[in-house]
């Protein structure tokens, strides 16, 4: 099963090295959402700053601004190359567990993620601690929360515009 | 033309009425007198009082390229030191924040209060004869003012007095802390934090601009040329283009212009009347709860998009958020963007403000990104030789005398503000 998970993973990142924005965003449930804080063990993303916490709404605006012709900070574009690794799974968490402020998964899945992205002459380097909260909806894998924990989250950042 | 060498006259010739030089933007040499005259000299924003609610917090951060703590003082009060040992030099504390009732240094022991007072040294037998502990506190920041709770502080002895410098810019420091139902703000909802390759005056100055956002922000803007919701309670932003060009609602922005480099633009009329959510019905009743429905919709009726208090921070009322500017070089600057808390207000009303902010002010927001490649792109093209003016002369002579006397007005997609700006800017680096 781990295989299967991490086959999950490896597509995933994918999508977003391919720039298959939507096909990303299709993978996540309607309560699905992507978060990246901006502390080191940050315990949510409410009332404090975060690099994204997008729900599908705004991962959707998201989306609509990276396939405008005009967004600036993409022209030219990124090219991204993910490496996952470390995959591990631990169990979801129980839709009866509403306390735990986590969302209701069938398997939390832990893995670590290196992102080389290079534009414009320069090349920079994501590194993370990734967990995805998957749920099995039709018999298809679904993300109901993907947290990327970046080595660096509290540092500073010059633009991103494509989700590491 | 400009002679090249920094004195008085040098520096002067690089500011003419409608264009300034590149070399303001370029030179290391200027970025270097910057750091003495302008943020060695000016009031500058160093933190709100509730960044160090209790005695010993601190924080840390930098005045220009000098590193500073602001402390919170056995007495209550704060403090703002420089974060240097005076034995040998070594930068105390390193953390962003924390608390600590000693500043001990890590180097050889060297122990202060959080008010820079020295308490002790190590192998005390071993002092100079005529050592006195007093000669050896931290250095202080020697001008500090404090407006609703908001902490400024100046490098330099003299100079305009705070309540000079802050006196124009009240207002659009309550325009924003009176929508608190507690009359108070704090700056503790995290920061967001980004790198920009360019020089810091393209912070300022954009901080302010009203006439790049039809088009730096374009892939913001929807097919009828309203950009996304960005205020809880808002089905739709603001419209901004109209067809092909800037729209009529977003040419009705002014800015204003009041000396010391400070300045702001108007808002963008937004549809008031039908702002509504849950989250922003409770807040607008329990605002309503503590200073009445008449002063309340006052207070809630947008009067200023972005305010620049010269030069190192703007306060922001539509996202609502205090940017600091760091400039570390000469095409090198950090950002700071403090989301704002409203106290008293439903926190379910902050966490919509903190969380709005993370999409339009985060480094991966879909606004700011876009300012920042053109920081960039700017400071590159500015490497060209062959031109050596940058033009501001938009509304040059246009402009329009309000009160009080000295304040300027014009349409906010002119360039006044920038104007005001290398006005004060040559005051400051002057050498007198």
């Amino acid at each position: 099963m781990a295989g299967e998970y991490e086959q999950f993973l490896i597509h995933e990142s994918r999508l977003l090295d391919e720039r298959r924005f939507r096909d990303w965003m299709a993978l996540f449930t309607e309560d699905g959402s992507y978060w990246v804080p901006a502390t080191i063990g940050q315990r949510s993303p409410y009332g404090q700053t975060s690099l994204f916490y997008d729900d599908l709404e705004l991962m959707r605006t998201r989306i609509d601004r990276l396939e405008h012709p005009l967004i600036h900070v993409q022209t030219p574009p990124s090219n991204t190359v993910h490496l996952i690794g470390s995959v591990t799974t631990e169990p979801g968490v129980p839709a009866t567990d509403p306390e735990s402020g986590l969302p209701a998964s069938d398997v939390l899945v832990l893995s670590s993620a290196i992102t080389a992205e290079y534009r414009l002459d320069r090349t920079r380097t994501f590194i993370a601690r990734q967990r995805h909260w998957l749920r099995r909806v039709d018999g298809a894998l679904r993300i109901v929360r993907k947290r990327v924990d970046l080595v660096n989250c509290e540092g500073a950042f010059e633009a991103i515009a494509v989700p590491v | 033309m400009p002679d090249g060498s920094l004195n008085d006259r040098g520096i002067a010739s690089l500011i003419e009425p409608g264009r300034v030089h590149r070399r303001v933007y370029t030179d290391p040499a200027v970025f270097e007198l910057e750091m003495q005259r302008l943020f060695g000299r000016a009031w500058l924003f160093v933190g709100h009082a509730t960044q160090v609610p209790n005695p010993g917090d601190f924080i840390t951060t930098d005045l220009g390229r000098q590193p500073v703590l602001m402390t919170r003082h056995h007495d209550g009060s704060v403090r703002v030191v420089l974060n240097r040992c005076t034995h040998r030099g070594i930068k105390l504390v390193a953390e962003r924040q924390g608390n600590r009732q000693r500043l001990i240094c890590l180097y050889h022991g060297w122990t202060f209060d959080p008010d820079g007072t020295l308490l002790r040294v190590p192998v005390d037998e071993g002092c100079a004869p005529g050592f006195k502990l007093c000669d050896f506190n931290l250095a202080k920041a020697p001008r500090v003012g404090v407006y609703r709770g908001f902490v400024f502080a100046s490098l330099s002895p003299a100079g305009i007095a705070f309540d000079d410098w802050i006196a124009p810019m009240k207002q659009n420091i309550d325009d924003i802390v009176d929508r608190a139902p507690g009359g108070e703000i704090a700056l503790d909802a995290g920061v967001h934090r980004y790198l920009v390759r360019a020089n810091w005056k393209m912070q300022a100055e954009n901080a302010v601009d009203s006439y790049h956002v039809p088009f730096s922000h374009a892939s913001t803007v929807n097919q009828k040329g309203v950009q996304f919701s960005r205020r809880e309670g808002d089905n739709e932003g603001a419209k901004v283009v109209d067809g092909q060009r800037t729209a009529p609602q977003w040419k009705q922005r002014r800015s204003y212009s009041v000396g010391h480099g400070h300045c702001w633009t108007s808002n963008t009329e937004l549809k008031e009347n039908e702002r509504s959510s849950a989250v922003y019905d409770e807040y607008r009743r329990t605002l309503e709860a503590a200073v009445g429905k008449e002063r309340s919709d006052w207070i809630l009726t947008p009067r200023m998009h972005n305010s620049l208090l010269y030069p190192n921070v703007s306060f922001m009322g539509l996202n609502m958020h205090i940017r600091v500017i760091k400039p570390i070089a000469v095409d090198l600057t950090e950002v700071n963007i403090y989301p704002v808390r409203l106290l008293g207000a439903p926190e379910a009303m902050n966490e919509r403000n903190t969380r709005l902010l993370n999409v339009t002010h985060a480094a991966a927001s879909f606004v700011q990104s876009d300012d920042l490649e053109a920081f960039a792109r700017a400071q590159a093209g500015l490497q060209s030789l062959q031109t050596d003016w940058v033009d501001i002369s938009r509304g040059l002579g246009r402009e329009e005398a309000i009160d009080p006397p000295g304040a300027l007005r014009q349409m906010a997609t002119d360039e006044l503000v920038v104007r005001g700006q290398f006005r004060a800017w040559l005051d400051y680096m002057s050498e007198a």
